[in-house]
C-alpha cells in the first residue's frame, strides 16, 4: 500500500529542482583546472646516465667484479701450469713442438758479458 | 578548442587519461571539457553553494591529475572514480558544516522582481536541502545523493560505494525517511505550505 506523505513530494519536489541544476564551468574554474593540469603534467623521463670513470666503464666492459675473479682465477691458474706443467702438458708440448726447448733467462753470453765488465 | 575536431573523439576517459599521464597537455583539456561540468553540477547539487561546489571541483581534477601516472587501466572507470572523489570530497565539507552556521542568510535583493524572487527561493531550497544532507550520516548522504540527485542506478551506486546494492538500498531508504524528517519543519520558510496544504 503506498500513501502519498505531503512531507516525501516536497522532498521528491526538492529533489528535482536540485537535478535541474547544472551551471557551467566559468572561464576562470576552467582556467583555474587546466593550470593545475599543466602544472602537474607528467614530463618524459630525462635519461641521463651518470658519467662512469674509466675503470667503471672498463669493469662494465667485462661483466663487473664476478667477471674480475673469473679472470684472476684463471691467471693465477696460467702462472702455475707455467712454472710446473703437468705431465700431460709437457706431452703435448713435445708433440706438437717436435722438441723441448728450453730457454735460460740467465744466458751464458750474458753471465759472461757481466763477468767481462767486472774483470774491465 | 570546439573549433578544432576532437583527436580523442570517440575514445574512452582512460584513454585521454593515459595520454596525459605520457605527457600529452592537449588530452587533459579535452577530458576537463568532457569531466568538469558534471564534477561542478554534482558537487554544487550536494552543496547548494556555488563557490564551495567550484572548490571541490577543482580539488577533484586536481587529484585526477595526480593519479594519472598510477592509473591501473581496465580496473575502474574513469567516471566511477570521478563520482567517489567528488562525493568524498563533499561529505568531508558537509560535516564541517554540521553543527556550524546554516546558510540561510540568503541576500535580499533591493528590486524583488518575481524572477528574483522565484531565484533566492530556488536557491534557499538548496541550500535547506544540502543543509539537511549535512545532518545525515556520511554514508547515507552519499548513497541519497547519488541516487536522487545524480540520478544513478543502484549498482552503479554499488560499484562507486564499494558496498552490495541490499547496502545501497538501505542506506537510501534510511536516509531519505531521515531527510523527510529534517525537512519537515521547514515547509513553510520554503514556500511549500501553499503548495500542498497538508
Amino acid at each position: 500500500m503506498t500513501m502519498t506523505n505531503p512531507n516525501e513530494n516536497m522532498l521528491d519536489d526538492l529533489f528535482a529542482q536540485a537535478r535541474a541544476t547544472a551551471p557551467a564551468p566559468s572561464d576562470d574554474l576552467m582556467a583555474r583546472v587546466l593550470a593545475d593540469a599543466d602544472a602537474m603534467l607528467p614530463c618524459q623521463p630525462a635519461a641521463v646516465a651518470p658519467q662512469m670513470g674509466l675503470w667503471a666503464r672498463l669493469l662494465d666492459m667485462i661483466g663487473g667484479w664476478p667477471s674480475v675473479s673469473g679472470l684472476a682465477a684463471a691467471t693465477v691458474a696460467g702462472v702455475w701450469v707455467g712454472v710446473a706443467p703437468p705431465s700431460t702438458v709437457e706431452d703435448l708440448t713435445a708433440t706438437m713442438i717436435g722438441d723441448e726447448v728450453s730457454i735460460s733467462l740467465f744466458s751464458a753470453d750474458l753471465m759472461l758479458g757481466a763477468g767481462a765488465l767486472n774483470d774491465g | 578548442m570546439n573549433a578544432l575536431p576532437d583527436p580523442f573523439a570517440g575514445a574512452p576517459d582512460e584513454a585521454l587519461l593515459v595520454a596525459y599521464a605520457n605527457g600529452d597537455g592537449q588530452a587533459a583539456r579535452y577530458l576537463t571539457a568532457r569531466l568538469l561540468p558534471r564534477i561542478l553540477a554534482q558537487a554544487t547539487r550536494m552543496l547548494g553553494n556555488q563557490t564551495e561546489a567550484e572548490d571541490v571541483a577543482q580539488d577533484a581534477m586536481m587529484r585526477l591529475w595526480k593519479i594519472a601516472p598510477d592509473w591501473r587501466q581496465g580496473e575502474a572507470q574513469v567516471s566511477t572514480w570521478v563520482y567517489r572523489v567528488v562525493s568524498n570530497l563533499c561529505t568531508d565539507r558537509l560535516r564541517k558544516r554540521r553543527g556550524g552556521v546554516t546558510l540561510d542568510q540568503v541576500a535580499e535583493p533591493l528590486d524583488a522582481t518575481p524572477s528574483v524572487t522565484a531565484q533566492i527561493q530556488t536557491q534557499a531550497r538548496m541550500t535547506a536541502l544540502s543543509d539537511a544532507l549535512a545532518q545525515l550520516p556520511e554514508r547515507q548522504a552519499q548513497a541519497v545523493s547519488l541516487r536522487h540527485l545524480e540520478g544513478l542506478a543502484n549498482p552503479q551506486i554499488a560499484q562507486i560505494m564499494d558496498i552490495s546494492v541490499r547496502s545501497v538500498e538501505s542506506l537510501i531508504a534510511r536516509g531519505k525517511r531521515a531527510l523527510t524528517e529534517l525537512m519537515a519543519g521547514r515547509k513553510a520558510e520554503l514556500g511549500y505550505d501553499d503548495d500542498e496544504p497538508e
